[in-house]
């Protein structure tokens, strides 16, 4: 019996203890009066990102060149799918083993890391008016921002576009919508000359936020979205809210072919239905412009374009803003090796390397004229040239919001999508987790 | 648990019962035996202390506290988190999701399986019998991420197999997304774990069959005894401790289930497949909330330790 007992007992120890290793710590503060200015090129730097597999050579390159330009320098290099980092990174924070430089999404994401000094004040190096600073875009350095502090090195841009098949559009007849309603009409002229107006997946969650990010920012003015992304601030009681919801539902039934069933289909099958010519339209974001067009696919025989989102045409919100921001990288406060970090960070977002960027990975960089015709597609340079446009840039909903009311919106949508849901009951569910965030 | 470990386990209930019938050592040197006994011991001890029961008793001490992961500040929050828990929905949902596990488990993995291995140990043909439990078996042999995809597309809405198959019989009404339904993803994850451990605990049962003597059933034939008389009355009774592992494997298990619905749902939609494992993880590393994640381990190690005892307890009542 006792066996069994002990058995049992390791049993639910098994679990407890990756809890274990992910408490304690003694705590700590930011480094004080880092010079950054100081480098000696020695030392080890270590370095996390979350691009492992099809990205991951880039990074590759930065190290083996910064350490054939610095022999006495290591760069410790670990890369990491999208959600084996997001585990890895609240482990290594937990643990208190943070790398020198680490990955992170703009918004609420990067700002905790901020907030509780784990992450350097990196105004000084990167600021606008710094030399490096003014290699980047504004936009980019505001995206990583907060009361004056810059506190992150932007790297890639990332914005979200509808890439459609003009063949598919010239068959039906149709052309770029301008309003959501012109939208929802041409999904209608589509379908009814037998073409799959927009393909669809939500398997994972986060497509369907990428809608409701950008439709909350027409639907909410600018100042209210401000104050409810503040926990302290927030309230979500903007009628615009489930307004969003309304309208993302009308895309869902009106557009796509997996409808209520959109929770159970695969986000990357569906982009490959569009790259197969299967479907008219996919709301994508542009650094998987070559992912979701690939050379010699049927889209790119079609031929292909973008556009934004369109607003609907009562929008009470900002009708110019775009859901999109850079990607970043965050310098550890406690790192022994922070000035060689920076350093490694301006070498990685050097112009040169910056083009490389683009033309290795297909991800635009932030850094200002690094998109040139020999390295981008033209699609690629005008959803720059639209970011760059854009009055402001809407932070993904998942990453911008606190974890709880992330995680209530993304819980809520899926109900939504299943029809288990109204949008009053989802923002209700918000509501109630901003409430508890703020205790 | 693990597959491995389940063996080790079974085999330890063996050599258990085959000790037990051997003679005591005669002669002086108990004392130093036995220290010499737990030299050997010492180092699994140290081991099993230091990963096992260490964080076990600090995941208690976590449990009541609020932490900041990123400052590693630790605050005393008394029996907030529980507190929280009781008033948590997914919480509740979740446990509900488990207890569903459990008795879908224990309904197809103990005593669907014992049926089945009496059914394979029944047949004449041992050429009949090994290709059945081989096939029954391969499915545990597969990996569960591996497992996990395969489901994925049988359950695909869009040219799923399954929904193909019910397309093809005409019942194309009935077709949907399973994993994307609320209704009915967490029925399809469950059939899917069922479908992968059912030939495991179907060769356990074998094994514990195949060593019943063949007297015993000889006899009863001889007697008059029927096939599903014999079941009843000789191979149930003599599997009940293979049958008391199981069942308290098969629970421990299906409480701490967990890489199940990572691989197909990771909890959605609208968290309709939360178990506590992944509510946990949720709660954790998702959420930041890592006392809270505490406190759930600790209700499930509190359910789990519970069954095992009850189980245990019942099984020596029978023995005695």
């Amino acid at each position: 019996m006792k066996n069994k007992i002990i058995a049992a007992i390791a049993a639910g120890g098994a679990i407890t203890m990756a809890l274990a290793g992910c408490g304690g710590g003694n705590g700590g503060t930011p480094a004080a009066d880092v010079d950054l200015s100081e480098v000696t090129h020695e030392g080890t730097v270590s370095v996390i990102t979350r691009y492992a597999g099809n990205y991951e050579s880039f990074f590759e390159k930065m190290k083996a060149d910064y350490e054939d330009m610095h022999p006495d320098v290591t760069i410790d290099l670990q890369q990491e799918s999208d959600q084996g980092y997001k585990d890895k990174i609240k482990t290594l924070t937990a643990s208190q083993s943070l790398p020198d430089i680490y990955f992170t999404w703009p918004g609420n994401y990067a700002e905790q890391f901020y907030d509780n000094g784990v992450a350097l004040d990196l105004t000084e190096v990167i600021a606008p008016g710094t030399e490096w600073g003014d290699t980047m875009a504004p936009s980019a350095l505001e995206a990583f921002t907060k009361e004056g502090v810059t506190y992150a090195v932007p790297f890639g841009l990332d914005a979200k576009f509808m890439v459609y098949n003009q063949k598919l559009f010239a068959d039906a007849g149709v052309t770029v919508p301008e309003t959501l309603e012109e939208l929802i009409e041409t999904c209608g002229t589509l379908r009814a000359a037998g073409i799959t107006p927009m393909s669809f997946g939500n398997v994972d969650g986060w497509p369907a936020l990428h809608y409701i990010t950008q439709l909350n920012s027409y639907n909410v003015p600018a100042e209210t979205l401000a104050a409810d992304f503040k926990p302290e601030t927030a309230t979500f009681d903007h009628p615009g809210y489930a307004k969003s919801l309304e309208q993302f539902t009308e895309i869902l039934t009106e557009c796509t072919d997996s409808g209520t069933g959109a929770n159970g289909v695969d986000y990357y099958t569906e982009r490959d239905a569009f790259g197969a010519g299967k479907a008219a339209m996919f709301y994508v974001e542009n650094l998987e412009f070559g992912a979701t067009v690939p050379e010699g696919s049927q889209a790119e025989a079609d031929g292909w374009d973008q556009f934004k989102l369109p607003a609907p045409s009562d929008a009470e919100g900002d009708t110019e803003a775009l859901t999109g921001a850079p990607d970043g990288f965050l310098i550890n406060s406690r790192s022994k090796n922070a000035a060689l970090a920076v350093d490694f960070m301006k070498f990685v977002t050097s112009q040169e390397n910056a083009s490389e960027l683009t033309a290795q990975m297909g991800i635009p960089s932030p850094v200002k004229d690094s998109l040139t015709e020999e390295n981008s597609t033209p699609q690629l340079r005008e959803s720059i040239d639209v970011l760059q446009s854009a009055s402001s840039l809407s932070i993904w909903l998942d990453t911008v919001t606190v974890p709880d009311v992330a995680d209530a919106f993304l819980s809520g949508v899926e109900g939504l999508i299943s029809g288990a849901r109204s949008p009053e009951d989802v923002m209700s569910s918000v509501q109630a987790a901003s409430e508890q965030a703020k205790g | 648990m693990s597959e491995g470990a389940l063996v080790t386990e079974a085999n330890r209930v063996e050599l258990t019962r085959a000790s037990s019938t051997l003679d005591e050592p005669k002669g002086g040197h108990g004392r130093g035996r036995k220290w010499r006994g737990l030299l050997w011991a010492l180092p699994a001890l140290v081991l099993l202390c230091l990963f096992v029961y260490w964080p076990l008793l600090l995941n208690f001490r976590y449990s009541v506290e609020q932490s900041n992961i990123f400052t590693g500040e630790q605050t005393f929050v008394g029996a907030d988190n529980y507190v929280k828990m009781a008033g948590d929905p997914i919480f509740w949902r979740a446990l509900g999701n488990n207890v569903l596990y459990s008795v879908v488990s224990v309904a197809f993995q103990v005593f669907g399986a014992l049926i089945l291995a009496a059914i394979i140990e029944g047949l004449r043909r041992e050429r009949l019998r090994s290709w059945l439990r081989a096939i029954y078996f391969v499915p545990s042999a597969m990996s569960l991420t591996v497992t996990g995809l395969l489901f994925a597309f049988i359950y695909q809405p869009k040219g799923g197999l399954l929904n193909g198959l019910l397309e093809s019989l005409g019942l194309g009404g009935l077709a949907q997304a399973w994993l994307g339904n609320p209704d009915t993803a967490m029925g399809a994850i469950i059939a899917m774990s069922q479908w992968q451990g059912f030939g495991y605990s179907t060769l356990l049962f074998a094994v514990a069959i195949q060593r019943i003597p063949s007297e015993l059933y000889e006899a009863a034939a001889i007697d008059g005894i029927g096939p599903i008389r014999r079941v009843f009355s000789i191979t149930i009774p003599l599997v009940r401790e293979m049958t008391t592992l199981m069942i308290i494997v098969t629970l421990s298990g299906a409480f701490q289930v967990f890489n199940e619905v990572m691989v197909t749902t990771s909890g959605g939609p609208d968290n309709s497949t939360q178990v506590l494992g992944t509510w946990l993880y949720r709660s954790g590393f998702v959420k930041n909330d890592f006392g809270y994640a505490a406190a759930i381990a600790v209700v499930m190690f509190v359910i789990t330790l519970t069954l095992a005892i009850v189980q245990v307890t019942i099984a020596n009542r029978k023995r005695l």
